[in-house]
């Protein structure tokens, strides 16, 4: 008997632990093959760059020749220009087309010096030419003073490209030259406007409810009615948020001149899907404030309106803190409504009444494009989890110290 | 001289008018909040409900169709929703199947054995899991997940598109409820009272058979209530799915390695046009999804009574 008992305790335990150890593990595998997949990618010029090329014209501020030495770890298909210190290999884009693209610069290099021509906001700017940049056409002027021109637009590649350069060039002019793309800059600001016009919607009348349901309401059949009705909301499916976006909240921004999916359509959207989550945050605030300051105040002679603004509030701010600190959190999460709302769109100037992506969205778009993008997506993924995870850590923070400052 | 201690009648009209406002604004926000619900049932279902009506012209449905058909051709314009709901059904409750054992079980370790320090890591940890948004699952289910179920497949000589299909989706949304379930469990088994276990331990039980048979009898109505939640989510789980699920045109399908369709992988997937019967036809689906969610609320709901009845609450 006493050998069964022992099993049973033996094999129960293990079942428990080895359940934790699966959840435990399932976390950690989710968190290193994102990092994995997206550390590489994630620098400064991903956050800051444009997801759309471009193609500019740039010129040089030092363009003459110099003398460089060949590196010795280019890669085998790679040319490389002993006069102005650049290789130059032959690559296939996606689609197949022949380009010819940039695989090393050397530190002093004219292309350092390089500033966009192009007419626009970045003219005169400098300009930083990334390995990997596909080129069109290399104007250079050769010994005799002549203007030449050189390049895939001209059939020649890599190995000609090279040769002409380095045989005749002694300055070069222009360049045809494709920007960098695949930036988050656009969805980033997106995202911004997003969670600000969303929490100065939802903030306000969130804990508007949440005081008349905890301060106002008498305990009849309408309070338990909102109540229920307003606990039933944060039960429906983020997509069933999506349609009734376009179906109930679409004729509303098209009075602001929307004339489809918008940031301001999302961040509406967004608001009626945050509700449930603010009223809930505010109340469970306004419950911990002690009944004694609400008696105090109204006994000083205040009216509800002071006690409530002047004496109830500002006691129960870290809940409201909580509640909109949630509220980024969800907005930096979803997805499935603002595909709905905001579009598929990736826009790298958004504004509040255009469609745009806010960074979540602009996964779902690269994933879901005709050439899936992991890498990209996973070094989002790598940004919106550690703006949710420290989030969500500072909530836990702020509501264990306002629990132990009432308690003690 | 006006006596500074008492609000003249004046005064105290307008006190009394501020209050009777802003007692107003407060109630408006309350019923506004309130409203959302009923407005999301009303837009959706009108939107939903026009392309089986008359007024809807040449491209309307047949009510009866949709409801039964066993496949979606958006090329053909045929509307079928009845193998989506079969689908969605079938990997939802998949994936409770694995997740529900292993989130109660999770929640007994972390509540009744883990070390005290290690409790607060471990709740923390879980509600990060929770935290974790739709589309980093989905970016990470498309990764590896569909990798492991082909290599899965590929033990059983089956041939998978790219690993994408039923079990990818039963993995992903099995990850997806293990945090709703078990933080759940983990705060009704934490509600559970001291004297059950102590008079369970002075009948000459073990601390394993009064945490397996007493403890979480007592807890079960909040675990059922975690499980009623973590069905909702995966019934409404969308983003995620979508990336994982293949989109099959017919079905029901029955091998785990097929492609599947669920209903909110059919309202995403191929979303371009925002007007026409492509577009419309998805709140109808919407309205299939709302349904199924309120009913297996309510089927839950009764067999939980039923379970509650064995002992007194």
């Amino acid at each position: 008997m006493n050998n069964r008992r022992r099993l049973y305790e033996g094999t129960t335990k293990g079942m428990t632990i080895g359940a934790t150890g699966i959840a435990v593990a399932v976390l950690l595998i989710v968190l290193i093959y994102v990092f994995r997949q997206g550390i590489g990618l994630l620098s400064l010029d991903l956050i800051r760059g444009n997801y759309w090329s471009e193609n500019i014209n740039i010129a040089f501020e030092e363009p003459a020749a110099k003398e460089f030495k060949k590196p010795a770890d280019l890669p085998k298909d790679a040319y490389f220009s002993k006069k102005f210190g650049f290789a130059l290999a032959d690559r296939e884009d996606p689609r197949g087309a022949d380009l010819m693209t940039v695989v090393y610069i050397d530190p002093d290099s004219p292309l350092h010096t390089a500033y966009s021509t192009t007419a626009g906001a970045t003219q005169g700017k400098h300009v930083a030419i990334h390995e990997e940049a596909s080129i069109q056409r290399i104007q250079y002027l050769n010994t005799d003073g002549d203007k030449k021109t050189a390049g895939p637009a001209r059939r020649m590649f890599s190995k000609d490209t090279i040769k002409a350069l380095d045989e005749s060039a002694t300055e070069l002019v222009l360049m045809y030259y494709q920007t960098e793309g695949g930036g988050i800059w656009g969805s980033i600001i997106a995202t911004l406007i997003l969670i600000g016009v969303t929490l100065v919607i939802v903030l306000p009348v969130g804990v508007a409810a949440a005081i008349y349901l905890n301060e106002v309401a008498g305990k009849n059949k309408l309070t338990a009615a909102i109540r229920s009705s307003i606990e039933m909301l944060s039960g429906v499916p983020s997509i069933i948020f999506g349609l009734m976006g376009m179906a109930m909240l679409f004729p509303v921004t098209q009075l602001f001149g929307a004339n489809g999916p918008s940031i301001l359509l999302g961040a509406l959207t967004l608001a009626v899907v945050l509700l449930p989550v603010v009223i809930r945050q505010t109340e469970e605030a306004l419950l911990v404030v002690p009944n004694g300051l609400r008696m105090g105040s109204l006994a000083l002679g205040a009216t509800q309106t002071q006690t409530i603004f002047r004496v109830v509030l500002p006691n129960a701010l870290p809940g409201i803190l909580t509640a909109a600190l949630l509220s980024i959190s969800r907005v930096i999460g979803e997805s499935a409504a603002l595909i709905y709302t905001m579009s598929t769109i990736i826009s790298d100037s958004p504004s509040l009444l255009q469609p745009a992506t806010s960074l979540a969205v602009q996964i779902w778009a690269i994933t879901s494009a005709e050439q899936p993008n992991f890498e990209l997506a996973s070094a989002i993924s790598i940004l919106i989890l550690a703006m949710v995870l420290v989030l969500n850590i500072t909530v836990k923070i702020i509501s264990v110290r306002l629990n132990r400052r009432w308690s003690a | 001289m006006p006596d500074k201690t008492r609000f003249s009648s004046k005064q105290r009209k307008r006190r009394q008018a501020v209050d009777k406002v802003m007692r107003g604004v407060f109630l408006f926000c309350g019923i506004l909040s309130a409203l959302m619900i009923l407005l999301i049932f009303y837009f959706v279902g009108q939107k939903g409900i026009q392309v089986f009506l008359p007024s809807y012209g040449e491209k309307r449905q047949s009510l009866w169709n949709f409801l039964t058909g066993m496949s979606w051709r958006q090329d053909r314009g045929v509307y079928g929703v009845g193998f989506i709901v079969i689908n969605t059904l079938i990997t939802s409750f998949g994936a409770a199947l694995i997740a529900f054992p292993l989130a109660v079980l999770t929640g007994l370790f972390i509540v009744k054995l883990a070390p005290k320090n290690l409790r607060v890591v471990f709740t923390t940890v879980i509600e990060l899991l929770a935290a974790i948004p739709s589309v980093v699952y989905g970016v990470f289910a498309s990764g590896s997940i569909t990798g492991l179920v082909n290599t899965i497949a590929g033990w059983f000589g089956q041939i998978t598109a790219g690993g994408v299909g039923s079990l990818s989706v039963v993995f992903l949304l099995a990850i997806m409820i293990f945090p709703t379930i078990c933080s759940m469990a983990i705060v009704s088994i934490g509600a559970v009272d001291r004297q059950l276990e102590l008079g369970s331990l002075a009948l000459g039980a073990t601390p394993m058979q009064t945490n397996m048979k007493v403890v979480l009898t007592a807890a079960r109505s909040g675990i059922f209530a975690g499980l009623i939640l973590g069905l909702g989510r995966a019934f409404g789980e969308a983003t995620a799915v979508t990336m994982v699920a293949g989109n099959a045109m017919i079905g029901p399908t029955i091998n785990p390695f097929d492609p599947t369709r669920t209903l909110t992988s059919t309202m995403l997937s191929g979303l371009k046009e925002t007007t026409g019967l492509d577009y419309d036809i998805r709140f109808s689906a919407g309205i299939v999804l709302m349904v199924i969610i309120v009913g297996s609320n309510l089927l839950i709901h009764q067999i939980r009574r039923r379970i509650g009845g064995v002992t007194n609450e």
